[in-house]
C-alpha cells in the first residue's frame, strides 16, 4: 500500500498489523528521504540511532523530541520550495515551535484532514456553528494555532456562524436564529473545548435548546477543564443530558502534524487515521510499553514531507487500551491522552486562552 | 522598611532597628570556646533529631561539625598564626547563601563565626524543609550557647528587595555572594564600605578525569565501589551541585580509554538502577532534547542510553560549551595524558575529581594551569565533601585580617629605602 492507498482507503478500515507493514515501508523510505535532504537530521540520526537504516518495526524508527520544533528550524526543502512557516501559539515565555511547509506537504494535510472529517461528517459541507469570535482570524496579531486549526476546519462548513463576540461572549439572539434556520437537520459546531465548555456549554446549560442534529468536532486539550474536575465523560453527559447533543467528537493534534489529527471514536477513544500511528513510550528507558500501561505518547505521519516530523516524541501522557478491537467498528490502536507530562514546557491553544479569559 | 528576623528572635525588624542592633558588639576571640562548643551541640542535635535524620545532606553537615573536626579546624588556624601575623576577626560578615544547596549557609556561617566574626545572614522566604530544619536547631544551639556566641548571630529574610541589602553591604566587613553569575552580579550593585571585602561563588563547572590503564587494573569489586562513589559525586543533588562532575575525561590510548569507559558507565547505571534514583519523568525529557541540542552543535561522536543516565562522546574538547541539563547527563572525551587537559579548562571549571593518577601527575597539572582554572583537586566520591578550601579560597583566612607585628627591636640596622613595607 502506498501513502496514496493509505489516504483513500475508508478511514480506520485497515487492521494493524497491514497498517504497520504500510507504515514501516512508507515511514523508512521517508526517513531515508529526510536523511538525505536534511543534514541535521541525518547527523540526530547516526549519532543517537545507530543502526537504524532497516527498522523492524514502527517502534525501532528513530524519533524527534518535539522541543526539537521550539529550538531549531528543521528542514527537508530548499528555501526556494518553502510555502509558508507554521508557527505554534508562542505566547509570553513561551518560544514556539516553526514548521517549514512545502506545497506537497501543505496539500497533504488538507487531504488527510479532510478524509479524517468526512468519514464522520460525510461528503457533504453543513452549516456550522464557531465557537469563537470572528476578530481571531481578523487580527492578524493574534494568528496563531487557535486561528490555523479554525481555519483548518472551516473548510468542512458552510453558512459559518461565529458564535461569541469578541468579549468571547455567547451572541444568543443570533445563536437561536441561526437554530430556526438549520436546527432541523444535521449541522456541524466547532470550537476549543475549554471555549466549548465555558462559552457555550455552560451559558446555554438552561436554556433548552435542541441540539440534537449536531455534531460538535473539538480539540485543545482537557488541562483547564480537569481543574473544573470537568473530564470527557462528564462532557460527552453533560452535552447529550442538557441539549440532546450526542455525536460529540475530540480530536487530539498539535502544531508539529498538521492534518494528521487523532479523532475520537463514538466508544470515547482516540483513533489513529490510516496514514498515522502513535506509540507509547517508558519516559526513562524509552521502550514501548505494553498496551494498557502509561507512557510517553510518540505519533507518527506519513505526511511530513518538507521536513522531518514523521516520527515525533510528544511531551504528552497516553495509554493505548486496545488493537483492533473497538466497538464502533474502528480498527487499529484505540488510545486516550492523559495530559502532558507534570512539569514540561506547557503549550496549546485553548489552555492559552484559558489563561487570559478565567 | 520592616523584613523579618528569623534568628535571634523570629519578629519583624525595623531597617533602622536591625541597623543598631548589628552596629553594636564586638568581635570574639577566634576560636573561642563558646563557638567551638556551640558547632559541636549543633551537630549532635542534627545527629539526634528525627527529623533531620531523614536528609543525607544535614547529616554530612554534622558530621563536618563534629568534635574531632574542631579539633582539628582549630589546630589548622593555630598553624596559620606566625611570629610575624596574627589572624584577627574582620568584624561583621553579611551572607547571602543560595536557595537550592540548604546546607551552604551553616557552612558559611560556621567559618565566620569559628574565626571570631558576627554574621549576618539572608535567606529566602522560600525555604525547604531542610532549611526550616536547620533553623529550628540552630535557633535551639544559639539559645543554649554561652557569651559571646550566643549574640553573634543574626537571621533576616527578605525577598529582591534592594534596600536591606545596601544597608547590609554598606554595614558589614566582608560580603559572601552564593548562588552564581546572575546573583553575584544583582548583589554588587549595593556597595560595599571601602574597607570591606567580598568573597563570591560565581556559576562553576567540575570534571572528572580518569587513568584508563589504572581503571583496567581494577578488580571487579573495585570498579564497582569507584562506580558507587562516582554516583554519589553525581546524582547526590541531581547533578545541579557545583562540584559534580559533568564531563569525564579518559586518558590513554584509544583503544584503552575505549573500553574503561564501555566497562564504567554500566556500572554507574547500575548503581542509579540500585538505589532507585528516579528523576522527573519531564527532567528525563528534557535530557533527550539537551542530547538532541548538543549533537548538533558540538562533535558528539556517540550518545549512548542507559536508563537514568545518557552518555554523549566528544570527539573533541575544542569549543566546549559548558551548559548542562543535570540529572545524569555526563559528556566524555579521550585525551593522551591528563596534561593534554590544561588546554581546555578555564576559569569557570572548579572540582576536578580523579582516578589513578599519581601526585606528580596531579601537581603538574595544576603548574601548568597556573592560576587560570581548577580550585580544587580531590579522589573521585569527595566532590561533595565541603572544606575550609572551597572555589579557590581558604575561607579561614579568607575570614580573617591579617595583621603584621615586628616585636624584636633592631638596633643600630637602618634599613634600605623601598624595603621591607607592606609585607604581610
Amino acid at each position: 500500500m502506498t501513502l496514496d492507498d493509505l489516504i483513500h482507503r475508508p478511514q480506520y478500515s485497515v487492521p494493524q498489523a497491514e497498517k504497520e507493514a504500510a507504515l514501516l515501508a512508507e515511514l523508512t523510505r521517508l526517513g531515508q528521504s529526510h536523511r538525505e535532504r536534511s543534514p541535521e537530521y541525518a547527523r540526530l540520526v547516526r549519532v543517537l540511532f545507530p543502526g537504524s537504516a532497516n527498522p523492524r518495526s514502527l517502534a525501532e524508527l528513530p524519533y524527534l523530541p518535539v522541543g526539537l520544533f521550539k529550538e531549531r528550524l528543521l528542514s527537508s526543502v530548499p528555501e526556494s520550495e518553502v510555502f509558508k512557516i507554521l508557527q505554534s501559539s508562542g505566547t509570553s515565555g513561551q518560544t514556539p515551535s516553526r514548521i517549514v511547509l512545502d506545497r506537497e506537504t501543505a496539500q497533504l494535510q488538507t487531504l488527510a484532514l479532510g478524509r479524517i472529517m468526512t468519514s464522520v461528517l460525510g461528503p457533504n459541507r453543513l452549516p456550522m456553528i464557531l465557537v469563537e469570535t470572528a476578530d481571531l482570524i481578523r487580527d492578524r496579531r493574534e494568528f496563531n494555532a487557535r486561528a490555523a486549526g479554525l481555519l483548518g476546519m472551516i473548510n468542512f462548513g458552510r453558512d459559518h456562524f461565529y458564535a461569541l463576540d469578541s468579549n468571547l461572549e455567547l451572541r444568543l439572539p443570533e445563536l437561536k436564529e441561526f437554530l430556526r434556520r438549520f436546527g432541523g437537520s444535521t449541522f456541524l459546531i466547532f470550537g476549543f473545548t475549554f471555549l466549548v465548555w465555558t462559552r457555550f456549554y455552560q451559558p446555554l446549560a438552561d436554556a433548552g435548546l435542541d441540539l440534537s442534529h449536531a455534531i460538535l468536532i473539538h480539540s485543545g486539550g482537557w488541562k483547564k477543564l480537569q481543574e473544573q474536575a470537568v473530564g470527557a465523560a462528564d462532557f460527552r453527559a453533560a452535552l447529550r443530558q442538557t441539549m440532546g447533543l450526542t455525536r460529540v467528537y475530540n480530536f487530539y493534534g498539535m502544531v508539529e502534524q498538521v492534518g494528521s489529527v487523532f479523532l475520537e471514536g463514538d466508544d470515547g477513544y482516540l483513533y489513529p487515521p490510516n496514514f498515522a500511528d502513535v506509540i507509547v513510550r517508558d519516559p526513562y528507558t524509552y521502550e514501548e510499553v505494553p498496551d494498557g500501561q502509561t507512557g510517553v505518547i510518540e505519533v507518527l505521519s506519513a505526511l511530513p514531507r518538507s521536513y522531518p516530523g514523521h516520527c515525533i516524541l510528544t511531551e504528552d501522557l497516553g495509554v493505548v487500551h486496545a488493537v483492533d478491537a473497538s466497538t464502533c467498528g474502528r480498527l487499529g490502536k484505540a488510545f486516550s491522552v492523559l495530559g502532558r507530562i507534570p512539569q514540561a514546557e506547557l503549550r496549546g491553544c485553548s489552555d492559552v486562552v484559558a489563561a487570559k479569559v478565567s | 522598611m520592616q523584613i523579618e528576623m528569623l534568628l535571634p528572635q523570629q519578629r519583624a525588624i525595623d531597617l533602622d532597628e536591625l541597623r543598631s542592633l548589628l552596629a553594636s558588639g564586638a568581635a570574639a576571640e577566634p576560636f573561642h570556646p563558646s563557638i567551638v562548643d556551640a558547632s559541636v551541640d549543633l551537630s549532635q542535635r542534627i545527629f539526634h533529631d528525627a527529623e533531620a535524620r531523614a536528609y543525607p545532606e544535614l547529616l554530612a553537615l554534622a558530621y563536618w561539625m563534629r568534635k574531632a573536626e574542631m579539633v582539628r579546624l582549630s589546630a589548622q588556624f593555630r598553624s596559620l598564626q606566625l611570629d610575624q601575623r596574627v589572624l584577627t576577626p574582620r568584624g561583621l560578615v553579611f551572607h547571602l547563601p543560595p536557595r537550592n544547596v540548604d546546607t551552604i549557609f551553616v557552612y558559611s556561617w560556621l567559618l565566620a563565626a569559628l574565626t571570631g566574626n558576627r554574621n549576618v545572614i539572608r535567606l529566602s522566604p522560600q525555604r525547604s524543609t531542610s532549611t526550616g530544619i536547620l533553623l529550628r536547631l540552630l535557633r535551639e544551639t544559639l539559645a543554649a550557647a554561652a557569651e559571646p556566641t550566643s549574640r553573634a548571630t543574626t537571621i533576616v529574610s527578605y525577598g529582591h528587595e534592594e534596600e536591606p541589602t545596601a544597608m547590609l553591604s554598606a554595614l558589614c566587613d566582608a560580603r559572601v555572594v552564593w548562588g552564581g553569575n546572575q546573583t553575584v552580579e544583582i548583589i554588587r550593585r549595593s556597595p560595599l564600605s571601602p574597607h570591606a571585602k567580598e568573597i563570591t561563588f560565581p556559576d562553576r563547572y567540575s570534571l572528572s578525569a580518569i587513568r584508563a590503564d589504572a581503571y583496567a587494573g581494577l578488580p571487579e569489586d573495585k570498579r564497582d565501589h569507584l562506580a558507587d562513589q562516582f554516583f554519589n559525586d553525581s546524582f547526590w543533588f541531581d547533578q545541579l551541585a557545583c562540584s559534580s562532575p559533568r564531563l569525564v575525561v579518559w586518558c590513554g590510548t584509544a583503544s584503552e580509554t575505549r573500553a574503561a569507559s564501555a566497562d564504567f558507565f554500566p556500572r554507574v547505571a547500575g548503581c542509579v538502577e540500585r538505589r532507585r534514583y528516579v528523576l522527573p519523568a519531564a527532567a528525563s525529557m528534557q535530557k533527550l532534547l539537551y542530547s538532541c541540542s548538543a549533537i548538533l552543535d558540538s562533535p558528539v561522536e556517540q550518545c549512548r542510553r542507559y536508563q537514568g543516565l545518557t552518555v554523549l562522546t566528544l570527539d573533541s574538547l575544542a569549543g566546549f560549551q559548558r551548559t548542562h541539563p543535570g540529572g545524569g547527563l555526563f559528556f566524555e572525551a579521550h585525551l593522551e595524558g591528563l596534561l593534554d587537559l590544561a588546554a581546555f579548562l578555564g576559569r569557570r571549571d572548579q572540582t576536578l575529581t580523579w582516578f589513578g593518577f599519581t601526585p606528580d601527575e596531579l601537581h603538574a597539572l595544576v603548574r601548568s594551569l597556573n592560576g587560570r582554572a581548577i580550585d580544587r583537586i580531590v579522589p573521585i566520591g569527595h566532590a561533595l565533601q565541603f572544606h575550609r578550601f572551597w572555589d579557590g579560597y581558604d575561607l579561614l583566612q579568607e575570614f580573617c585580617r591579617c595583621v603584621y607585628i615586628e616585636s624584636t627591636f633592631l638596633d643600630a640596622q637602618p634599613t634600605r629605602p623601598g624595603d621591607g613595607t607592606g609585607r604581610c
